[in-house]
């Protein structure tokens, strides 16, 4: 075990080299950058722009920018944003909330209603039920996010008048009602494409249980279908999900991006594309190193939980 | 709160109804001397209520002499004070000052170069520091410091020799006589000296994040992605404030910022202001005031002079011809604009109203190219000397409004035998090198050329103002022309407001007969705010409509 | 399945079952036919319609559908939305397409060589998709977008530079399964050169799971377009994509709502019919089932 981790972890640096460089190239490839907002400024002359640049440290060789970046990173310094001048974690710090509670409750919704339908699909084998499911699996994973979001505000927000267009809250009604009356169109819509993938993950894990030995003995025993099904079947069958929502904990910044866009919600998605915008190199990396890190976390929580869910594998 | 006659509310509110008898309606927009708002009746005696006001954009730079943009303006007008305030007609009033220098009041000597500053006596810091003229000292020196990431430092640079003459009063000289400058003090905000010269790095400073300044309110919070929230200065040395809370929200969409108008979330919208799609709606919503005011902003299509082109100024004339502005103000904008023909605000006393109108005049645009020798090719494009008649047009990618424009341009452009292809670009690359180093064909942009009510525009017109040829400035589409270039010079060195009055009405002139770009329109903001909201004016002179928070309050 | 497919030779491995098995695949025939049906509207419908797609009339700016001749209305210029949904699908569908051999042929590239190479060049090429598919795919999107002038086949490229990576690592998968096989170990006895054996023998025998994962990679370039032209960062105007359609579409949502959804529909109808094949042949061709 100890020498899987040591292993994985060098090979994580390794990554982690990879993606910073190929980010920090990709970014400064961008002509214009975070000084271009000021290029409409009747009252910035070039000379204000040329200073700004070297006191920013924009002037020095690629390499050396980047240099002094990891080397600024080592020690714990992510550096501070072009256009506030916070630190770029806290920065992050403040848009982590928003997107968790989005994505917390997308996924609890695609949980509960993906993992139903996929038990339902697995236990009904080949019925209209499952050939639905099926179906609608695919078709959900088809429809572009954002659209779908624009469709469901126009029919529940614009039509029905039943909840807001976007938005975290109403400003002055800090009320949890009132986040949750925010929270139900994006984190649908957002779930969408998580109900579709986790119930077929779902389907095929189950079909895997109900196939293995201690079912039969259990359906031997004499249990009922239910019990059988809910207590020996579900158990197991969710265990090899834990893999599956490691693999998915990187879509955090990802997945919520558009639907933040469309929402107006003020996550991490979101932040990352004004950063974007306005060339906003610090935070930019931030973010980028941030789901890289994820990304590798996800994979060792679902290497790991892969193993202490199958004895047979041995992890190194 | 009736009951207590405070000589102030007096004075305000028989001054507004003198004002309202004279000019009609004229004078609700009439500025009040003092920079007090005009119809400021019955404000109460201790500052009561919040105002929300709605910004599509986040303030985020709280240092006012950092590199900021429009909506950080709104929250320095209000934390800060500059010395002098530009008000709604574009005449400077005092601010920390006890009077406006000039030439007149021994304020600035004869040859423009010697200033000195008086100052205010009884004004204080949030903190309970009184504010002296070291405080301003240590504010323009902070600008030119080298190694402090300064915003603007035109004019600043010019400053050498500043001397404390006693706590109320400064003085110093200029390197060369600079007529804008005195404008530019309008949009200088004074910083505290005791806090900031203890910070070894004053870009890193405590200040940038709470910032501590002598204005109507006073930081509290800031809820970073959301909203900032102020709270009155009871010990304010000038008028008001009379709320207790001012907030200022930031809601990231446009449509959002005006449902929350609507719905009643927001008392005020700020920039970007009510959209023009919703203007004609806007004004008919209950207990909401909806204002249409001139902005400073001219959106045009700028043309690169040094492409082969745009180098024949027949070209620039068809093409003027050519555009079809009562259409696209009328279809495209919902008629919320003006046409202009030149880069002055329209509210600006420098404003040259005698310039030939532009006409939408198709055969015209055809004739003027035939005549100057402009022959259809073969693919009915035009050429001269070897020269197509065919350029890209860029400007802000995902801007729709520009977009449907370029579009619609494009239809026109081709009917005379003229190509304008689009390459749009996210902004962070539009206005980057590409722009400031005249790396386009033409563009189309929303352009404010004046700074603080000041007409100088030798920035965006001077020959010596363009970077692409080693100049410092943002002559981006290469304008040069030897007269312009010496009305220009004479106007920054004249300080009389006749004099220079009669130079940029020329300017003007010559400008549209070169047409170096060709107006679209004058933006107008749509300014939207409770009924209940008094003392509120717009300030063409200001980038925000919050520029005087302090003189807001709620009717009872 | 794959010693199956091995001694079965690379030439006739596709012929009769797995016909007989696509075909009796309902979703997937009914995805064959939506395909068809929407290139041909795409191809010869702008013909038959009686407006150009890039006619501006502001006088009939937002009609809705049905409106006299504009059968899916008119957008803020007044253009025909009809024609313009069909010349949208002209791009979207062509940058879709080779967007998805593009791709392919870097994915398979970098695949084959790594599987049969290993050792460390396969590992430094694996490491290298790995870092790509760190990224959020929609940063080096835009970033790319945003550097490089966004012309359909940039475009087309750009997107490819970003979806290479699943189809390298499904076929570095197969190849080093197929590595040690009879056939691979007997060429190699014969002295065959590598790069023969890697594209004439091991590839043929890897094609259904690249098949599959193509068809899957023509659906995701189209919602990536969509996605990138939406954010305004993609196609630009005034050449139509179905995403670039939907950009502006927001702002006009409570006025004209069909601005936002025939686009929409379009991209989801093609997405999912380009599903649906994906599906069909991956049950025919017997690909296992580690995509969803």
């Amino acid at each position: 075990m100890r020498g899987f981790l040591l292993n994985r972890l060098s090979q994580s640096l390794i990554l982690l080299l990879i993606v910073s460089v190929i980010g920090f190239v990709v970014l400064n490839l961008l002509p214009g950058g975070p000084l271009a907002q000021f290029g409409l400024d009747p009252g910035m002359t070039q000379d204000d722009l040329d200073r700004l640049k070297e006191q920013l440290g924009l002037n020095r060789p690629l390499w050396m920018q980047y240099l002094d970046w990891a080397w600024r990173l080592l020690q714990g310094d992510w550096g501070n944003s072009f256009r506030d001048g916070a630190p770029v974690l806290s920065v992050i710090g403040r848009h982590v909330f928003a997107t968790l509670l989005l994505m917390g409750t997308s996924t609890a919704i695609a949980i509960a209603i993906g993992t139903w339908i996929g038990i339902r699909g697995a236990t009904h084998r080949y019925s209209l039920f499952d050939h639905l499911a099926t179906v609608g699996a695919m078709v959900a994973l088809s429809i572009p996010t954002f659209w779908f979001g624009l469709v469901g505000i126009y029919i529940f927000s614009l039509k029905l008048g039943w909840v807001p267009a976007g938005n975290m809250y109403t400003i002055g009604d800090g009320s949890v009602l009132n986040y949750l009356h925010h929270l139900i169109l994006p984190s649908l819509v957002l779930s969408l494409v998580h109900v579709a993938i986790w119930s077929r993950y779902m389907r095929t894990s189950t079909l895997d249980a109900i196939s293995q030995d201690f079912v039969k003995t259990a359906r031997a025993k004499g249990l009922s279908e239910r019990r059988v099904i809910m207590k020996h079947v579900v158990g197991n069958a969710l265990l090899p999900m834990i893999t599956l929502a490691g693999v998915q904990l990187p879509s955090i910044l990802t997945g919520a991006l558009v639907t933040e866009t469309v929402f107006t919600w003020p996550g991490m998605g979101r932040l990352f594309l004004d950063s974007l915008g306005y060339s906003d190199y610090p935070v930019v990396m931030g973010l980028l190193m941030f789901s890289a890190i994820l990304v590798i976390l996800g994979n060792l929580i679902a290497d790991i939980a892969v193993a202490i869910v199958d004895p047979r594998i041995r992890l190194g | 709160m009736t009951e207590r006659t405070n000589s102030k509310s007096n004075y305000s509110r028989r001054h507004a109804l003198r004002l309202m008898a004279i000019g009609g309606a004229a004078g609700l927009i009439a500025p009040n001397l003092l920079g007090k708002p005009a119809f400021a009746q019955n404000p109460p005696a201790s500052p009561t209520g919040r105002v929300v006001v709605g910004f599509s954009q986040e303030p985020t730079v709280f240092n006012p002499l950092m590199p900021h943009t429009e909506c950080d303006d709104a929250v320095h007008f209000s934390v800060f004070d500059a010395l002098v305030r530009m008000d709604p007609k574009g005449v400077l009033q005092p601010n920390l000052v006890v009077e406006v220098p000039s030439q007149d009041n021994g304020g600035i000597s004869e040859d423009g170069l010697l200033w000195r500053i008086r100052l205010r006596d009884d004004v204080r810091w949030h903190d309970g520091q009184p504010f002296t003229a070291e405080d301003v000292k240590f504010t323009l020196e902070l600008i030119t410091n080298p190694k402090f990431r300064a915003w603007r430092t035109a004019g600043h640079s010019l400053v050498r020799d500043i001397k404390v003459v006693s706590p109320t009063e400064l003085t110093w000289r200029m390197e060369e006589a600079f007529a804008p400058y005195l404008s530019f003090l309008a949009e200088t905000f004074m910083v505290p000296k005791h806090i900031l010269e203890k910070e070894a790095d004053p870009n890193a400073a405590a200040f940038n994040q709470a910032p501590v300044g002598t204005g109507a309110f006073k930081w509290a919070q800031r809820i970073a992605g959301d909203h900032i929230e102020l709270v009155a200065n009871t010990d304010y040395a000038g008028e008001g404030p009379y709320l207790e809370r001012l907030v200022f929200k930031y809601i990231p969409d446009m449509t959002v910022l005006y449902t929350q108008f609507k719905s009643g979330d927001i008392d005020l919208v700020d920039q970007a202001f009510i959209t023009a799609d919703n203007y004609a709606e806007a004004s008919t919503l209950p207990d909401r005031v909806v204002m249409l005011e001139r902005g400073a902003s001219v959106e045009s299509i700028y043309l690169n002079l040094e492409k082969p082109q745009f180098k024949d100024p027949a070209v620039r004339q068809a093409l003027y011809a050519a555009i079809d502005r009562k259409a696209i103000l009328e279809g495209l904008y919902y008629g919320v604009h003006n046409p202009t023909e030149t880069f002055m605000p329209q509210n600006s006393y420098y404003y040259n109203p005698n310039l030939p109108a532009q006409e939408f005049n198709i055969e015209r645009a055809r004739q003027i190219l035939d005549e100057a020798g402009w022959v259809p090719g073969a693919d009915g494009i035009r050429v001269k000397d070897g020269v197509r008649l065919s350029f890209a047009n860029s400007t802000t990618s995902g801007n729709h409004l520009r977009e449907q424009t370029q579009q619609f341009l494009q239809q026109t452009f081709a009917e005379i035998g003229v190509e304008m292809t689009i390459s749009n670009l996210p902004a962070a690359v539009m206005w980057g090198d590409f722009w400031l180093k005249s790396q386009f064909e033409s563009a189309i942009s929303g352009v404010t050329n004046v700074i603080a009510g000041d007409p100088d525009v030798t920035n965006r017109l001077h020959t010596k103002a363009i970077v692409a040829k080693g100049g410092k400035g943002s002559n981006t589409g290469q304008y040069s022309n030897p007269e312009v270039d010496a009305l220009l010079d004479k106007g920054t060195r004249t300080f009389d407001r006749e004099e220079r009055r009669a130079i940029y009405l020329r300017v003007q002139e010559i400008v549209r007969q070169d047409l170096p770009f060709l107006p679209l329109f004058a933006y107008a903001n749509v300014f939207g705010r409770k009924e209940g909201l008094a003392g509120f004016e717009a300030n063409s002179n200001t980038r925000v409509a919050s520029w005087h928070a302090a003189g807001w309050h709620w009717k009872d | 399945m794959t010693a199956l497919v091995a001694n079965t030779g690379p030439s006739r491995w596709w012929r009769s079952r797995t016909v007989r098995r696509f075909t009796s695949h309902h979703l997937a025939l009914l995805g064959v036919a939506m395909i068809m049906l929407l290139t041909l509207a795409c191809v010869f419908g702008p013909h038959l319609l009686p407006y150009d797609s890039l006619y501006i009339d502001l006088r009939a700016r937002f009609s809705p559908p049905l409106t006299g001749d504009h059968y899916l209305g008119t957008d803020p210029l007044g253009r025909d939305l009809a024609a313009r949904l069909l010349m949208a699908g002209r791009i979207s569908l062509a940058v879709a397409f080779f967007a998805m051999l593009l791709s392919t042929l870097i994915g398979t590239l970098v695949g084959v060589i790594a599987g049969y190479r290993g050792g460390w060049i396969g590992a430094a090429l694996m490491r290298t998709v790995d870092g790509f598919l760190s990224f959020p795919s929609i940063f080096l999107l835009l970033a790319l977008a945003a550097a490089l002038k966004p012309s359909p086949a940039m475009v087309t490229v750009i997107i490819a530079v970003t979806s290479w990576m699943e189809v390298a690592r499904i076929v570095e998968a197969e190849v080093r399964s197929l590595r040690e096989r009879e056939f691979v170990l007997a060429g190699r006895m014969l002295g065959l050169s590598g790069a023969h054996i890697m594209f004439r023998e091991i590839l043929p025998n890897a094609m259904g799971p690249i098949i599959v994962a193509a068809t899957l990679t023509v659906a995701h370039a189209i919602l990536l377009e969509a996605y990138i032209s939406f954010l305004g960062y993609g196609i630009q105007p005034p050449l139509a994509s179905w995403g670039n359609m939907l950009e502006g579409a927001q702002q006009y949502l409570a006025s004209a709502p069909w601005l936002a959804i025939i686009p929409g529909a379009a991209i989801t109808i093609a997405v999912t019919s380009f599903n649906f094949i994906g599906d069909g042949l991956r049950d025919a061709l017997d690909v296992r089932d580690d995509r969803v």
